[in-house]
């Protein structure tokens, strides 16, 4: 967790209120509650986040974690398959749910009168799922489906996989959230049991309601309906064996299509690094904003991509700071690269100017608050900051530690980050439709 | 209207006053006060959509739109990004089929300032030279790029499958041979001739008052005069040229294949609309639909399928989407025509549209809990004529629907023999699969502009 500022930094009036309307609880069974209660519009949302996601796999079960999440829908003890969204949507209410490396988050979303109900199905599933041959096989074809839609059929998909197994050597992150298609074929159901049992247990939970309600009707029947959710054992650590990088990696994929891509990420700190958060306003310097450094420099001025973007994604270990250059028809991947290192080291050597971090931080400021403007938002942006940076205080107090941030930080972190040694790239070759691969004659 | 769905309660929505203003030029300014956070949106629609673009200059609305911020009043591009990024901010222009939409997002103490930035963008661009080349080269690429992504192909070829040479059918963006034709004086002739007070409204939600926007609005758009004295009107469609399309989008190293089922619908604002929308939620528009539990639950054949309406004004289309590995291609569309055709003669069960009823409803005040989602709201029902109680009364016109309304809606609007199929996959694996359903037309995917 980034280190805590000596003194309590105060809020603007806007976020104090939402953090003192916060009610925390914890059951016996460990299962921590946060309740946000607001009476903005009459609906409700529902969050459970369980810290597990692709990290807590291994292989030959990877994208486990994403297939339990789609099993989490196919039917528990008192609600039967098929009958969670049903009952769901009989009570003016939809759920959806995703799974990343690191964490596996589901939400309702609700008309307000449907709160006691949603507990009841939510706790019916973390008590008592039912993962059945014949769902199992079901949802296992439909996550075929998906893999083929979202990584076999769709280019970035598949740069996106080869790009996280060239950075990772050893850690889960390697493999996609997804998993291998072999890997989701393979899976048992004795596999999702032992999941189950391991992670889904009160104790990784933490739930946050959102919305339209009584606080003190909702821990009732909070207490009532999953207080007697027995604890579950102690969830094994994760090994970050990850090696340190030795030199640059590179990596091509040919395949058919119309322009080449370019995609680099150079391997970062863990979330709870206070240097995360100086590379957050590196990264909204870069590339938030048609005047941002890269996309000024690459896309308008020099015209060396179509388009860039900078993914930081906090992540509980080592992360990756990645840039992707979508290049025109015939465009030269070497000459983008080249382009883009010149842009970042002269970052590294004469630092961004004060006005550059300043407007980093006012842009990172208005996302903060315009994640909040919505039951859904709110729950989702106090989740991501409980779970990432250990305390959702954390989170809404990011603006003032932004506010510490300054050029000389933001140049050190690019000089010690994002140098050749720590990078891997990763070049998408386009090749003829249809035409057959190349190789060697025989 | 009382609701008629048994043990749903709806708690009035809490509604800010929206208030309406008239300036001397004719441009209406709508003002929502929300004050829940320090947050202003803006948004200026104009009826000058990609629908009006002249024959030969298909995309010009498009892209003038997006050429404002790139120079005006005197201020370069680069000086008019770094006045309203350096806030937190963010401007920009877009055209869709009907408006040409320049949208603002500002914290709300910057209001004043950035208002002026988006009265020069949208009043008084230059629309350099450079900036127009630079943007051609980037389209072009852009285009060229999106030849790649099978959903974006199955959408264009649904397109032209069944709205056929209908403006509203033609790419909002332009082809790659409009765009080469784009010079400058296109660009300024479009923005002296298509913009102007009188087409125009101006949306402004969030944390401010009318006391203190009038004057902020009357100062940047007061004088602004010319332009058309009256929206323009897109033409009548007369519907499918074919009555059974069957177009192949050729992608040979896909290993799944995208597909839409289309049809006529019908026009936004049709007095169906609630029987034709509670009809299609237990059809294809929710997450217990008949399309999921058949494709998805049932058969595991995809990840997703759904129905939805496009209505626009005058004139509207129906589609189903989905998606599946190649081999599966004919259960998938087995499925989905037999899932309409019995929706079409049966109807919805008296449970399932109870159910969707008190899902639409329910969820309903969550369709407008952003100012971004309020200003949208206002502007549908200006732009399309809808009741003014619109939003208050959604969901009391949702509950009131009954089984035979919607019954009837399914019988008169779902397609019968008239429908087109696209598929986007590999057309030498596809043709013998999909020859059964009606003469087939393959497209290679530069073919779709």
């Amino acid at each position: 967790m980034p280190r805590p500022s000596a003194r309590k930094p105060t809020l603007p009036s806007h976020l104090q209120a939402l953090a003192d309307s916060v009610i925390e609880h914890t059951l016996k069974n460990g299962l921590k509650i946060r309740l946000l209660p607001s009476d903005g519009v009459p609906t409700c949302s529902f969050y459970t986040f369980f810290k597990v996601g692709a990290r807590n796999e291994r292989p030959g079960i990877t994208g486990i974690s994403h297939l339990f999440e789609h099993m989490m829908f196919n039917g528990a003890k008192k609600y039967g398959p098929g009958q969670f969204d049903k009952v769901l949507e009989a009570n003016g209410g939809t759920s959806n749910a995703y799974t990343s490396n690191d964490v596996t988050v589901y939400y309702e979303d609700f008309m307000a009168e449907a709160l006691e109900r949603v507990i009841d199905l939510e706790s019916d599933r973390m008590r008592s799922l039912q993962v059945t041959p014949k769902m199992l096989e079901s949802e296992r074809q439909v996550v075929k489906e998906e893999r083929l839609l979202r990584v076999d059929n769709e280019i970035s998909g598949l740069l996106d996989e080869e790009l996280s197994s060239l950075v990772w050597k050893a850690h889960p992150y390697r493999w996609p959230v997804i998993g291998w298609m072999r890997d989701i074929e393979n899976i048992r159901r004795e596999d999702c049991l032992e999941y189950f049992r391991t992670y889904y247990a009160p104790n990784n939970a933490t739930i946050y309601v959102s919305g339209d309600f009584d606080p003190k009707r909702a821990l009732a029947w909070l207490t009532k309906y999953y207080g007697a959710i027995p604890k579950g054992p102690p969830v094994p650590s994760v090994v970050d064996a990850e090696p340190e990088q030795k030199g640059e990696r590179r990596s091509e994929v040919h395949h058919p299509a119309q322009a080449p891509t370019v995609m680099v990420a150079w391997r970062g700190p863990a979330c709870a690094n206070p240097d995360t958060l100086t590379l957050d306003v590196l990264q909204y310097a870069l590339s938030v904003g048609q005047s941002s450094r890269l996309t000024r420099a690459l896309v308008f001025e020099q015209e060396a991509c179509v388009s860039v973007g900078v993914d930081w994604a906090w992540r509980f270990d080592q992360g990756a700071f990645m840039v992707a250059m979508e290049l025109k028809p015939g465009g030269s991947p070497k000459a983008a690269e080249d382009a883009l290192y010149a842009e970042l080291l002269r970052v590294a050597k004469d630092g961004l100017t004060q006005a550059e971090v300043e407007k980093a931080k006012n842009n990172l400021e208005a996302h903060l608050l315009r994640e909040l403007a919505t039951n859904n938002g709110r729950a989702h942006a106090l989740g991501t900051y409980e779970t990432m940076l250990g305390d959702w205080r954390a989170g809404l107090a990011l603006v003032s530690r932004y506010a510490a941030v300054t050029p000389a930080m933001v140049q050190d972190v690019a000089k010690r980050y994002l140098t050749p040694l720590r990078r891997s790239v990763v070049t998408l070759v386009p090749t003829q439709e249809g035409a057959a691969p190349q190789g060697v004659a025989a | 209207m009382s609701a008629r769905v048994e043990g749903l309660e709806l708690r009035p929505l809490k509604l800010p006053p929206h208030e309406r203003h008239v300036l001397s030029n004719g441009l209406t300014l709508h003002v929502v006060p929300r004050a829940q956070l320090p947050l202003v949106s803006v948004k200026l629609m104009m009826n000058a959509g990609s629908a009006f673009d002249p024959t030969g200059k298909q995309g010009v609305a498009d892209f003038a739109s997006r050429l404002l911020r790139r120079g005006a009043a005197g201020k370069s591009a680069d000086a008019i990004s770094e006045a309203v990024e350096f806030v937190g901010a963010s401007v920009g222009g877009y055209a869709n089929e009907e408006n040409v939409i320049v949208a603002l997002s500002t914290p709300a103490k910057h209001l004043a300032a950035m208002l002026g930035v988006f009265a020069d963008v949208a009043l008084a661009p230059e629309f350099p030279e450079a900036e127009v080349e630079l943007l051609r080269r980037r389209t072009l690429a852009q285009l060229q790029n999106e030849l790649d992504d099978p959903g974006d192909l199955a959408e264009k070829g649904y397109s032209r499958a069944v709205w056929g040479m209908h403006p509203f059918g033609l790419p909002t963006s332009g082809t790659m041979v409009s765009v080469q034709g784009l010079g400058r004086a296109d660009l300024v002739h479009f923005h002296k001739t298509r913009l102007g007070p009188q087409v125009a409204q101006l949306f402004v939600v969030g944390d401010v008052t009318s006391r203190q926007v009038l004057p902020l609005v009357e100062r940047a758009f007061g004088k602004w005069t010319g332009g058309p004295a009256q929206r323009p009107q897109p033409p009548a469609w007369p519907g499918l040229s074919k009555p059974r399309p069957v177009l192949v989008i050729d992608k040979p190293e896909q290993t799944q294949v995208q597909l839409r089922i289309g049809a006529v619908g019908v026009r936004r604002g049709h007095p169906d609309h609630f029987p034709i929308s509670m009809m299609n939620a237990v059809l294809g528009g929710s997450f217990t639909s008949r399309l999921i539990t058949e494709i998805r639950v049932k058969r595991g054949l995809s990840y997703g399928a759904g129905s939805s309406w496009d209505m626009m004004s005058g004139a509207g289309t129906f589609s189903v989407s989905s998606f599946t590995k190649t081999e599966s291609i004919n259960t998938l569309v087995d499925v989905a025509l037999a899932e309409v055709k019995k929706m079409r003669e049966r109807g919805p069960t008296a449970q399932e549209l109870s159910t969707v009823q008190r899902y639409v409803a329910g969820l309903y005040p969550s369709r407008v809990e952003t100012n971004e989602a309020v200003s949208s709201a206002i502007a549908d029902i200006e732009h399309y004529g809808l009741p003014a109680d619109w939003v208050s009364e959604y969901r009391a016109r949702v509950v009131a629907v009954t089984r035979e309304q919607a019954a009837q809606a399914a019988r008169t609007y779902l397609p019968d023999r008239e429908r087109a199929l696209v598929f986007v996959g590999n057309a030498k694996q596809l043709l013998k699969r999909v020859q059964r359903y009606g003469d087939v037309e393959v497209l290679t995917p530069d073919a779709l502009g």
